[in-house]
Parts: C-alpha cells; structure tokens; sequence
C-alpha cells in the first residue's frame, strides 16, 4: 500500500525548482479535502493549489434567485430546491428569508413526491448544479413527471468555464485536477481537450487526501516529462467514456445555451436549458420569467474567487462582514463555496 | 393516561401529590424531605464551588440517558472539573400543561439514580408548570455546590503542557443526531452521559494537573479555541490521535458534522505538565469511564489558536463555528 508520505515525498521530487505550478481544482469536494487535510502546508514551495469554479450554488445567478423567491409568493406555487439554495443572498434576500411557499429536497424524486401530494399547487423545481446534478433531473423527466411539476434550470456545463479558465491569461493555469463525480458522468475523454489543445494535464482524482494527492503528483510527473494527457487515478469509479445512459437523457430534455455565471457574467454554450418540446415543463416559459440585471455586492470579490483570481482571504468582507450565518456573497454559502471552507480551516 | 395540569404547578394541593407521589419516590434527602422553603446545607470547607445549569434537550429521551439524567451529570461535571467535589444539587423543573406523568415519573427516577451514582444529594426543588405550547414538554435547571479540593486557574497553564481527552469526542451529539426524527438512520450510538466525578477526583492529589473542563456544547475543538484565546497563544491539536469511535465518525461524515465540534457529556479534557501526562492517562485509563483516554495536544507559547495537525500531517486552523452544527443539544 502506498503511503502519504510516499505521496508527498515523490511530489517533492517533481517540483521544477525555478517557477510556480499552480494547479486548479473545479470541485467544491475536492478543495473541501484540500483545505480540512492542511494539503497546502505539505505542498512544496512552487505548488499552488487553486480553488477554481466547483461550487454550483455559487455561480447560480441572482436573476434566477430573484425569480425563485418571486414564484415562492405566489400562492398558487410551491418552490421546491436543493437545502443551500435557500440561503443564498440576492438583492431582494435569500429564499428563506424572502420566499414563502418553498420546501427543501434533497433528490428531484422528492419533488415528484411533493407534486403528487399538492395537485391543486404548481410545483416548481429550481434545478441547479453541474452535470451531476443535470443527469438526475433527466431522469425524473424520463421516467415522467406530474402535470404539474415545472423546472425551473440553471444547470451549468464544467468543461466549458473550464475552457475559459484557460484562456484567461490572469489566471495561469498549469494543470487541472477534474472533479470525480463530474467526470463519472462525463467521462474522464471530456478533458481530453486540455491536455491536446491546450496542453495542460488533467487528472481525474477522487476525494481522500491520498488520492487527491496521486492526482497532483501525476500533473506535476507531466510536466516534468513533457507528455502531456489526460489522467485518471480514480478509474475505479470514472470510466473514458462516463456514463452513456446519463448523458443521453440529458441531451434528450436539456440543450446547451448561452448563460449568465453570477459574478462573472454571460458565457457562451455553458449552461443547459430544457428543449423547445419540453417548453411545457419549462418554468421560464410557463411563467414568462424574463432576466433581472445582476446587482454587485459591495465588497464581494467573489466572482475573482470563482475563477481563481483571488483566495477568500483576499476579500475584505471575509470573516468580517461575510460569514456562514449571515453571508455577504455566494461562496460563503454552501459547504462547497471556496469562502465556506476557508472560514473553518484559515 | 395521566397528565401534567397546570394546577400541578400552583403550588397547591396538586403540587403537594406530584412532589410526594412522584418526586420523593425516587428523589430524597435529609435536606430535602422537610420539603421546606429553603434547605440548610453544612458545609464544612472554606472554598466551595458553585455552578447553574439550565437543560432543553430535545429529544428528552435518548439512548443512553435521558433530560434527568443529564441534568444531574452536566452540573456534576461542571463541579469536577473545576477541582470540586460535588455534595448538593438543586432541581427546578418548567413542565408543559399535558405531559405525560408516566414520563414524569421516569425522569424523576433518573435522576434518583443519576444522584446515589454521583454521589450528591438533591436538597431543594421547584416545579412550575406553563400552558400548553408555552414549553417543549419539560425544562431543567439545576445549580450544584461542591467542594473545592484543588484549585484549577488558567493561569496554571504553560509551554509544553500536555492535553488529555478522558475518551471519545462526539457521542452525544451523534447519539442526538439520530434520536431527532429527521434523520431515519439505525445504529448503536449512545450518548456519553455519565458523572465524572469518580474518575476525575483521584487527579485532585496527583502531581502536574494544571486545568480540566468538560467539553459539552461545541465539543472539544470549541474549548481548545477558548482556551487559547484566553491564553494567549496556541495548542497544537493531532487529528489522529483523537478517539473517535468508528460509527460516530462514520455517521458525521454522512451527515455533514465534525466529531471535533460534537458535543460530549461524558467527557474532560485535562491539561497536565509534559512529565505527569503519562502518570495521568494510566490513572484515567484504571477507570471504566477513562480506557479510551488519550494524549491528544500539547500547549504552545510559539504559535497562535488550534493548530490541528491533520491525518496526512498537514496543518490548518481549527476555529468556532458560529452556531451549534445542533441547537438544543444539552
């Protein structure tokens, strides 16, 4: 078996003495491990690990916040979204706060069970989260849903902010850790454009320290050796090709549109949107919801933490005017946001 | 079934039955059995400890105790730790209108119990009881008094000193988790609840032992963060040499808590001299109570807060959380 300090030992061996490797991760799971196993402290001098975009909850936009607390008003509506949700700020407060008729899930089966409890409400599912989250809202869409159930998407596609991440010269990536649960839908070939366009390694890893670190150490073998790829060294659950059943449902209720990342705005092709056929269940048509412009919030520097820009610690608000109970911005929400982390391990 | 009705708490003829044909039962004392205003104590040493304690657990029955139980051991506790040996205890109930009698009268019988075990007597009492949906079905306060046998200040504290735990951190607040409705998850995890008194007292006369405290609401992390900002300077913690039980852990991960900041009702840490560590967790580990004790930190004048050396020998900063991870916990 190997051990942790055969891990940190052969990354030490790796580190190109003269510059900074900066290593992203795209998955809240991932930093979430990083930051509670103290991993930065064992990392060489040159390495820096980077939190990038892994928090769905803290890319959704305000607008769709704002409409989510507005339908909860609406006496003929029951909102129905994922336990974090309800606690994220917007101009006009959080869901919890602001909403009324709303309910907390934990699967979109829960919001069938809601939907076929209250026939005479409209049950709206804020749906949102990257391609882990898309693929089980398929599902329910497949298997078929109550008449009254509407979604209310702002899934957002990973491998596409990622290609932004890397074309953005500020940020310097040099290599990626891919996020695990995301790539056992995608596949672990999804990322095979960094590695043969842009020539930055990825990795695919799991979520124990140990393995998160085998990840880093085959980035850092990578581009010691020049052959760049992309890796997996966590194959026992990601497959090249992920999983084909998932991925065809969500292309059959979902097609990929041009979406607003709150705090860094509009991308192209990077989120996800129920077809025209499915318009019937779609809660933007059905309601006529139309895009509220993004407020900032003074202060907030989370739209850099997003794209790895800037560490939470760099944010005046951090820790002072931004925390847990009363968070100031996105990220200091969920247990997943770069913010949320750093308050408890920094 | 029998109820609570709000005359029980009048202090009338209905108050009379319930303390006679529940409380006595199971509940007495030479201090307490003339059932006067106030009980006349004789306390023979000069320095005494005195400590108040209110209880709003819910659920108020829980594997491995129960609301009476704990409010006995929680002021017992606090008494030990401190460098006293506990002998009086005081019992103020707020009881809902509605509540059940028999469950009443199993409280009252915990706490008998949980009394004779500790070794304190319960020498006065009050009963009040509030309109239907006024209370959560029942509160505890209780006050203890104790006798000081070593005087434990912080500023006995110094560089190098050793941080003992007396066992597993996160039992209670685990063996809570589950008992709450919310979570539909089976398994064998019982709160810690238990006097210390037995295991704690011997350390009284035993060289080196610098301070104690039960780590209950926010757990051990919470007090070590306490404790250095009351020093002044830091403790370093090592993860792995932290008892945890392997449900418990297994049970926070799934549901999203830190064993680190779970409470614990059965539980001291104990900051002793480099030299006695060893000394003390032998002592601790001769008791029942102290065989999952373990030398967990040491005291550090040359860095600041919980540094927590983690599983794979990293550090990072352990810090309080803003809230309870589980209101109403004790």
């Amino acid at each position: 078996m190997i051990k942790t300090q055969d891990i940190i030992n052969h990354i030490r061996s790796l580190v190109p003495g003269d510059r900074k490797v900066r290593i992203m991760n795209v998955c809240g799971s991932h930093e979430h491990t990083i930051a509670f196993s103290g991993m930065r402290s064992l990392m060489p001098e040159h390495i820096e690990l980077i939190p990038g975009p892994g928090c769905p909850v803290c890319v959704c936009p305000e607008s769709d916040i704002i409409h989510a607390i507005t339908l909860s008003r609406r006496a003929d509506v029951i909102l129905v979204t994922y336990g974090d949700m309800l606690r994220v700020p917007s101009k006009d407060g959080s869901i919890r706060a602001q909403g009324r008729n709303y309910k907390m899930i934990t699967s979109p089966s829960e919001a069938i069970r809601i939907a076929t409890a209250n026939p005479e409400k409209k049950i709206v599912f804020f749906s949102i989260g990257f391609e882990t989250t898309t693929a089980p809202t398929a599902a329910i869409l497949e298997t078929g849903v109550p008449d009254n159930l509407y979604i209310l998407s702002s899934h957002r596609l990973t491998p596409t902010i990622m290609e932004v991440l890397v074309k953005d010269a500020e940020i310097g990536i040099d290599g990626f850790i891919a996020p695990g649960h995301v790539s056992a839908i995608v596949g672990s070939n999804a990322w095979n454009v960094f590695s043969e366009i842009y020539g930055i390694p990825t990795v695919v890893a799991g979520f124990a320290a140990d393995n998160l670190m085998l990840g880093i150490a085959e980035i850092l073998g990578q581009l010691k050796n020049g052959k760049i790829r992309t890796g997996n060294v966590y194959a026992g659950v990601v497959r090249p090709e992920g999983n084909i059943q998932a991925q065809n449902i969500m292309a059959k209720f979902f097609e990929v549109a041009d979406v607003n990342w709150r705090g860094i705005g509009y991308i192209p092709e990077s989120g996800l949107e129920l077809r025209d056929e499915y318009s019937a269940r779609d809660a933007r048509k059905v309601f006529g919801l139309k895009e509220i412009k993004e407020e900032k919030i003074p202060g907030c520097i989370c739209g850099k933490v997003i794209l790895g820009k800037a560490y939470p610690t760099d944010c005046k608000l951090f820790k002072r005017a931004c925390t847990p109970k009363s968070p100031a911005g996105p990220c200091m929400v969920s247990m997943e946001g770069s913010c949320n982390i750093w308050y408890k391990t920094n | 079934m029998k109820q609570i009705e709000i005359g029980h708490g009048s202090g009338g003829r209905l108050t009379r039955d319930l303390i006679k044909n529940i409380f006595l039962k199971y509940i007495n004392s030479e201090e307490l059995d003339p059932l006067e205003d106030a009980a006349i104590l004789n306390l023979r040493h000069q320095r005494t400890a005195f400590t108040t304690d209110s209880y709003v657990i819910r659920p108020l029955f829980f594997p491995g105790g129960d609301i009476g139980k704990l409010s006995v051991c929680g002021t017992v506790n606090d008494l030990v730790v401190s460098g006293a040996v506990p002998r009086y205890v005081s019992l103020g109930f707020i009881i809902e209108e509605g509540f059940s009698l028999e469950s009443l009268e199993q409280i009252a019988k915990s706490i008998g119990e949980a009394a004779k075990d500790a070794g304190i007597r319960i020498v006065t009492g009050d009963t009040k009881v509030v309109e239907k949906n006024k209370c959560d079905g029942m509160y505890i306060n209780t006050s203890g008094i104790g006798e000081v046998m070593r005087a434990m200040p912080l500023s006995n504290i110094s560089d190098g000193d050793a941080i003992i735990i007396t066992g597993t951190v996160g039992d209670h607040g685990t063996s809570i988790a589950l008992a709450r409705e919310e979570f539909s998850i089976e398994a064998g995890v019982q709160s810690d609840c238990a006097a210390l008194h037995d295991l704690l007292t011997p350390l009284f006369e035993t060289d080196g032992i610098k301070w104690m405290r039960d780590p209950t609401r926010g757990g051990l992390a919470t007090v070590l963060v306490e404790l250095s900002e009351s020093l002044g300077y830091g403790v370093h913690l090592y993860e792995d040499r932290v008892p945890v039980r392997e449900d418990v852990r297994f049970i926070s991960d799934m549901l999203g808590y830190d064993p680190l900041y779970l409470a614990n009702e059965g539980k001291a840490i104990v900051i002793t001299s480099g030299e006695s560590a060893n000394k003390v967790l032998e002592i601790l580990k001769r008791h029942p109570l102290g065989n999952n004790a373990a030398l967990i930190g040491k005291v550090s004048s040359k860095c600041k807060g919980v540094r927590l050396k983690t599983r794979i020998g990293g550090e990072r900063l352990l810090d309080m959380l803003e809230e309870d991870m589980l209101p109403r916990i004790c």
